[in-house]
């Protein structure tokens, strides 16, 4: 096929040749910001002065960073202009969309192939680049480091779109009617925002990444600057927290397997950043605090940076199979080199400024909250490497023995799923420990009600049924237990946590206790922001724990037939076909029945798109607190022609998505800035300090 | 027609970059005062947090004291320091 | 009468025995069946791999059970599949040899740095017991009443 494309703009396809142009303009740019930036910044901090002066340099570079900004969107705005105005000129549009199209799918196309993602990629990398520029005075310098260190990135996803995977290149065979479509399993309305979504978080992390880079080369005086990437952090994570669970979603309700997470290597690739940004919000907080881990935090948060990069390798390079479908081209070794370069440049600055990185402080107890945030740490690392280690080993595997292996879930499951309960327990045990050092004694009365919690809750648990001894599939039933039963005692210990710091302050405010409450959180969003993101943890622990009760049933289903499970009783009403531009639907019609009473009618279908001749379920949900109703048409018997339907109670997990939900409160809260309490004291006025002199590293 | 609207899109971007009306970049280097400033504050807010956190209970009467004798002995020093360096402005 | 009672008790002995073969059959299918993956391409679990028209599923199922009705052991059933299908049919390296460096190294790494954590907590702990002990190195002499309580006041909660 890549004979019949060329990159090569022909003078009858206005769009496109303005597409093509603008990137080229911001790779331009980009290598300007990148060039311009380095040695403005080399020239301030070695003094010397060229024919420009370094801060008019660095202005330029900066400027030009803002205008690569433009250019990108404006090859972006190129690339879906040409979607809704069916370029077929154009043969990523051709490739990915048709002229039937829903038009929200039409702009999903942007992100639906190699070349588009790559696009919307260098373009979320400028979105975050223009508003780092656009705040640049909160530290001049530094956003300066970061500025230059971004734009390589984005100098990278530039060249490769430029020169590996144009996504203008025309289409140079016969001129087609009609598109070929876009991917039927895309066809769904998360799939609109999902990919932006991972995709948001995944480039996110690169701010934080450029920020710490730049701290570091810079030698930057004392952790303020962790205080300025924290909102970058923070919201990089959330975008990514929101994408893997969109995905979830999708998987959930589109693929029809009846779960939503099934261990694929891009499902691994996307939840390894998310275990070490996840690491690296914590224990950076005993750096700020602290001055502590100092080289620990850069380390986490050039991993992090390194692992988006390498999930994009892993799907892209076909280095692992992978049921998501991305053509596997020559983009891997741009990535895997990239990744070599990136790693030799933290590692050389590394080595460079690592004096730079001494502690200040020292661990003071093994009971405090720091210690909590190590072995959080330790955790969330170890489950990380295990699940890059499963997700590679096939490919090791190969190598050695010279046959592939494969990793399926039953090996994630038994790794992830005892550390996926250590870090549940971590989540209530950590918010009751103090900083610095925690008396076994205040200890012993601190946990008193979350351990009761958990012993009441098992014992209640035992009793209504819940018998993983007595179960076939007794693990998932033990767990199941485990995870209702430290969920319990964690938000026993997180509301305790709550309700003495509301004490606290309604003692000194005498107000209610819900007043107290609020102006407690206001007063430090950051950790009750934290709490309420741990309670979302639990709600969404306590909806995969649900999924040891799953129970389904698989029927072929005359007129009136019907079939029972779980108290619900679903009678075929019928099964019929339908069609419209885009498909034809193959659906069944099922009445829902819970004891004599109908609850509801379901209509699970299998959709044949016609341009991309290809076939996909709509499951059809209905959803409840305590249990999801999923029911999938799974085809027709041939020889009878009845359809198949296949009928699964999936406990709980109504509970994942709330739980998710919680979590994005939380996060919300935690950016919001805290309000100080009234000070009796003064803080001492600043004045002019122009002539003191310049502070070279933070413990000097 | 395509190549027209990138040749000005270039035009302006071009200007905008090379054509920097006031020159912003200007932020004096980072003193030792201002280093000592983000201390103060950081050593401040673990007192805070110290003294929040007595008060929910979370230390013994005997361990606050000393916690919080350590933190203000280095709050103290910072401060110290602070005074000697910042010139006063009455 | 007794002969009668003997004869009840043998067969209910075999009927006994013949359930429970049935439920362990039941048992081992469930367990070796959620073992092994479908060839399809769907990376499903074998048994719970029933998509409509799967090419692959329904003959690897009726094998198996035609294994486990043949009386094969565990290790044998998942070498014949192996042998015939790859070694991918094995939902996890189980075949000994390298595919348990699989298993071995994420436990080894985790139990190293779980060590390793807890000798740089120790060691960390040691250092600074001094520190907390007395006065903090950094200052050389206690601060004024006035200094403490200016930093008493800015920092009430």
């Amino acid at each position: 096929m890549n004979q019949q494309l060329t990159s090569a703009p022909v003078l009858s396809h206005p769009m496109p040749q303005f597409g093509s142009f603008a990137l080229l303009l911001a790779l331009m740019l980009s290598v300007y910001t990148l060039l311009a930036g380095s040695i403005a910044l080399w020239q301030m901090a070695y003094g010397r002065r060229g024919r420009i002066s370094p801060e008019k340099l660095a202005e330029t570079a900066r400027r030009a960073g803002i205008a690569s900004f433009i250019a990108v969107a404006s090859a972006a705005f190129a690339l879906v202009w040409a979607s809704f105005t069916n370029d077929y000129s154009v043969a990523y549009i051709l490739h990915h969309t048709n002229r039937d199209l829903n038009p929200a799918y039409k702009f999903s196309a942007l992100w639906s192939g190699q070349e588009g993602s790559l696009l919307l990629w260098a373009f979320l990398l400028s979105v975050y680049g223009f508003v780092l520029r656009l705040k640049h005075k909160v530290d001049v310098r530094l956003s300066a480091y970061a500025s230059t260190i971004l734009s390589s990135v984005q100098v990278f996803f530039l060249l490769i779109l430029v020169f590996a995977a144009p996504p203008f290149a025309l289409w140079q065979g016969a001129p087609q009617p009609d598109g070929f479509g876009l991917n039927p399993l895309l066809q769904y309305p998360e799939m609109v925002i999902h990919p932006p979504m991972l995709y948001f978080g995944y480039v996110g992390f690169a701010v934080p990444f450029a920020f710490a880079l730049g701290a570091l080369m810079m030698r930057y005086p004392g952790e303020k600057w962790i205080a300025i990437t924290r909102r970058w952090t923070m919201i990089a994570w959330l975008f990514l927290t929101c994408g893997i669970c969109l995905g979830m979603h999708w998987a959930y309700a589109v693929l029809g397997w009846g779960g939503y997470w099934g261990w694929d290597p891009v499902e691994n690739a996307s939840f390894l950043p998310w275990l070490t940004g996840t690491a690296f919000l914590h224990s950076v907080m005993m750096q700020e605090k602290r001055g502590m881990m100092k080289s620990w935090n850069v380390w986490l948060i050039f991993i992090t940076f390194l692992l988006t990069i390498l999930g994009t390798d892993l799907t892209r390079s076909g280095l692992v199979s992978s049921v998501h479908a991305f053509a596997q081209s020559s983009i891997g070794s741009w990535f895997t080199t990239f990744m070599v370069i990136v790693f030799a440049v933290c590692l050389f600055t590394y080595f460079l400024q690592r004096d730079h990185l001494k502690s200040e402080n020292k661990l003071e107890s093994v009971v405090s909250r720091e210690a909590s945030f190590l072995f959080n740490n330790l955790v969330l690392l170890a489950a990380c490497f295990t699940i890059l280690w499963g997700t590679l080993f096939p490919v090791l595997s190969e190598y050695v023995q010279g046959s592939k292996v494969t990793m399926g879930a039953p090996y994630f499951n038994r790794v992830a799923v005892p550390v996926g309960l250590f870090l549940l327990f971590l989540t209530g045990v950590g918010p009751l420990l103090a900083w610095r050092s925690t008396s076994l004694r205040s200890i012993r009365r601190n946990m008193i009600l979350p351990c009761i919690a958990v012993v009441f809750t098992a014992v209640v648990l035992i009793a209504f049924g819940v018998r993983p001894w007595k179960d076939d599939e007794a693990a998932g039933g033990i767990y199941a237990l485990l995870a209702f039963s430290i969920g319990a005692g964690v938000i026993t210990a997180i509301s305790s946590e709550f309700l003495r710091g509301a004490g606290v302050v309604r003692t000194q405010t005498r107000k209610n206790l819900l007043s107290s409450g609020i102006l407690l959180v206001r007063r430090n969003t950051r950790r009750y922001g934290g709490y309420l993101v741990h309670f979302g943890i639990v709600v969404l622990f306590a909806g995969l724990a649900g999924s040891a009760f799953k129970q389904e049933k698989e029927l072929e289903m005359g007129f009136g037939d019907s079939i029972e499970l779980s108290g619900y009783k679903l009678v075929c009403q019928s099964f019929t076909q339908d069609s419209n531009k885009n498909y034809d639907t193959d659906y069944a019609l099922l009445d829902v029945y819970k004891g004599t009473k109908k609850i509801t009618q379901l209509a699970p279908e299998k959709r044949f798109y016609n341009a991309s001749q290809t076939s996909s379920t709509m499951v059809a949900i209905h959803s409840t607190l305590a249990r999801d109703l999923y029911v999938v048409f799974e085809g027709r018997n041939p020889e009878t022609n009845r359809p198949i339907i296949r009928v699964i109670i999936n406990p709980l997990v109504s509970w994942i998505w709330i739980g998710v939900g919680i979590v994005v409160l939380g996060t919300f809260i935690a950016l919001a800035p805290s309000i100080r309490p009234a000070l009796t004291g003064s803080l001492t006025p600043k004045s002019e300090e122009r002539e003191l002199q310049p502070v070279a590293g933070g413990a000097a | 027609m395509g190549i027209l609207a990138g040749v000005v899109l270039l035009l302006i971007l071009f200007a905008y970059t090379f054509w920097p009306d006031e020159n912003p970049f200007v932020q004096r280097a980072k003193t030792r005062v201002d280093y000592l400033d983000e201390r103060r504050d950081v050593i401040y807010e673990n007192l805070r947090d110290l003294n929040f956190e007595y008060r929910a209970g979370k230390y013994p009467e005997e361990d606050y004291v000393t916690q919080r004798t350590s933190l203000e002995d280095e709050a103290a020093h910072v401060l110290a320091e602070i005074d000697t360096l910042r010139p006063l402005k009455r | 009468m007794t002969r009668r009672r003997t004869y009840q008790l043998v067969v209910l002995f075999f009927a006994a025995l013949l359930a429970m073969g049935a439920a362990d059959a039941a048992g081992r299918f469930s367990s070796i069946g959620h073992k092994l993956v479908c060839t399809c391409g769907c990376t499903q679990i074998l048994v719970e791999c029933n998509h409509v028209g799967c090419p692959d599923s329904p003959k690897l199922i009726a094998e198996l059970r035609g294994k486990i009705a043949s009386g094969d052991g565990d290790t044998s059933i998942f070498n014949w599949f192996a042998a015939k299908y790859g070694p991918t049919v094995l939902a996890t390296p189980m075949r000994g040899g390298f595919d348990n460096v699989a298993w071995i190294v994420p436990v080894s790494l985790f139990l190293l740095a779980t060590l390793g954590t807890v000798y740089i907590v120790h060691r960390w702990n040691r250092r600074s017991q001094p520190a907390i002990a007395g006065v903090p190195s950094s200052t050389a002499q206690a601060p004024s009443d006035d200094l403490r309580d200016r930093i008493r006041r800015d920092t009430e909660y």
